[in-house]
């Protein structure tokens, strides 16, 4: 009986001890398992290519420059792209042949957001399209000139700029829309418009189609950094407005920097 | 042999007992060792004490200057529609009067434009085009840079110095920080440090010394495609020049015309109100 005794007390006092033992043990662990997921959550910098944040298509950060807005993401909201019938150049050629909408491939994959933030860089610097002049003559062309055919009309391009003969000579025509070039002009600026990306350059309004890059009627509510080369002030509504080839441009700050948003007067 | 069987008696039936106690006295004392050096581990801050405290400094000495004007020169990587990358440049000058004033020109080659911030309105103004957009606004000057760049997507230009706390401003999201050490700027002995928020990492340059003023900020945006910089290096700060009214108040130039500040919702703005 005795015997019996003892061996309980041994192995209770075992027990009893492994119990305490294994206490430790767990409490040692799983702070420290804890702690650490919390030090590597709070230190470790996430992935370089965080590919769920950078693969919204609409929303990037309003700006630069900024610690304390550096997680804005300011969701541009421009007006839902409308496509207006073309507007037939003044020029003595047949009308432009419109593009109809469903004959415009899928537009162009969504990039991120396109914001032309408040620099220098991106925009205004000087392009071959930016000395157009509607009407200019010229007697000869630059080389490495194009011809083609719009609507069954001749016409010569060069980087930006259209011509039409006139007798001897070359004069500069608006845009003709339905003019398909292999490439765009230098400086075509990107522009996401409601779901579709165009790209400006000269008062034209560029999408990708097949390859290259087709002329479409300018989509009203489009936001453009700049004004088409030779486009005219005109008053509306009490405001100030500038005209280019029959589309309006309203001068508005957006992103605290000057832009124009077509519409039709 | 009595002898040999007793004492093996004793080591095996004895001594069994105080062995195995002290096996495990000897894996507690291992264990709590190991939750020492976890604790040591949790204990080491990620954000260097002397860096917290060179910022705090600044951001003291910032906030009770009741007037100031600086000028920065700023670089910004921009990658152009060919995927080019390039830096632009441009230099603002700007002037505070706290709590509720602000002015900043800003110069470029080809763009040259203000804000004003006089305590009820902030005002753009376009030199080049001759524009220029009101929008009214909130009475703190911490309340009118949200606004201006939650609804309006304007950063008004160095704002995290401007405002009311920097500290504070700077910190709210800071993962991490190190203080690099001594480097001079210009030819002023500053403190270097660096702060991460994960995806974006920021450096300052704080002068050393009596007036602790930053001379340089670097932000990195490493969640933007190819990890553009923002840098902005300061000069000429001046708390003497006590500045008047006019600084901060807008008069239209001749012949300039009003235009609309279009309004951009943003997700942070819509997500306050989704929380009201």
């Amino acid at each position: 009986m005795r015997f019996i005794n003892v061996i309980s007390i041994r192995k209770s006092t075992i027990i009893l001890l492994m119990f305490l033992a294994s206490i430790t043990l767990i409490y040692a662990q799983h702070p420290q398992q804890s702690a650490r997921e919390e030090h590597a959550a709070r230190s470790a910098p996430a992935p370089r290519s965080a590919p769920a944040q950078r693969s919204t298509a609409v929303v990037d950060r309003a700006n630069h420059g900024t610690i304390r807005h550096v997680d804005t993401q300011v969701i541009q909201r421009p007006a839902v792209a409308q496509r207006v019938a073309p507007q037939p150049a003044a020029v003595q050629h047949a009308a432009p042949h419109p593009v109809a909408a469903e004959h415009v491939a899928a537009p162009a994959q969504r990039r991120n957001a396109i914001v032309h933030r408040d620099v220098d860089a991106d925009v205004g610097r000087a392009q071959h399209w930016h000395s157009f002049v509607y009407g200019a003559r010229h007697r000869d062309l630059r080389a490495g000139y194009i011809q083609m055919y719009v609507g069954g009309s001749p016409y010569y391009y060069d980087d930006g700029i259209y011509y039409q003969q006139l007798g001897d000579e070359y004069q500069e025509v608006y845009p003709p829309v339905g003019a398909g070039v292999a490439g765009l002009p230098d400086g075509a600026i990107a522009l996401q418009v409601g779901d579709f990306v165009y790209y400006y350059a000269g008062g034209a309004f560029y999408v990708q189609q097949d390859g290259g890059f087709i002329i479409v009627a300018p989509p009203i509510g489009a936001m453009v950094p700049e004004l088409p080369p030779g486009s005219v002030q005109i008053a509306v509504g009490g405001g100030v407005a500038y005209q280019f080839n029959g589309i309006c441009y309203r001068p508005v700050f957006m992103n605290g920097v000057t832009q124009y948003m077509t519409f039709m007067s | 042999m009595k002898v040999i069987n007793r004492t093996i008696n004793l080591i095996t039936h004895g001594l069994r007992p105080a062995f195995v106690a002290g096996a495990l006295a000897c894996l507690m004392a291992v264990s709590a060792t190991a939750e020492d050096m976890t604790n040591n581990i949790v204990a080491k801050p990620a954000i260097d004490p002397h860096a917290d405290a060179m910022l705090r400094r600044m951001s003291d000495y910032l906030a009770q200057m009741q007037y100031f004007s600086v000028n920065a020169e700023v670089w910004q990587d921009v990658q152009l529609e060919s995927g080019q990358r390039v830096q632009a440049g441009r230099t603002i000058e700007m002037q505070v009067r706290r709590p509720n004033q602000f002015h900043a020109a800003v110069h470029s080659t080809r763009r040259n434009r203000e804000l004003y911030y006089d305590g009820k309105a902030i005002t753009l103004l376009n030199r080049a085009q001759n524009f220029y957009g009101t929008i009214p606004a909130p009475a703190s000057l911490d309340e009118a840079l949200d606004l201006a760049m939650e609804r309006f997507g304007i950063a008004m230009p160095l704002e995290d110095i401007v405002v009311s706390d920097p500290y504070k401003s700077a910190m709210g999201k800071v993962i991490s920080g190190i203080d690099i050490g001594p480097v001079t700027v210009l030819g002023v002995p500053c403190e270097h440090l660096a702060f991460s928020l994960g995806t974006v990492d920021w450096q300052i340059w704080i002068e050393q010394g009596a007036r602790p003023v930053p001379r340089k900020i670097v932000i990195t945006y490493k969640d933007e495609e190819d990890s553009p910089e923002y840098t902005a290096i300061f000069s000429n700060w001046d708390f003497q020049n006590k500045l008047s009214d006019f600084v901060f108040t807008f008069e239209a130039p001749t012949g300039a015309m009003k235009i609309d500040v279009t309004e951009i919702k943003s997700e942070n703005q819509e997500q306050k109100s989704e929380g009201k």
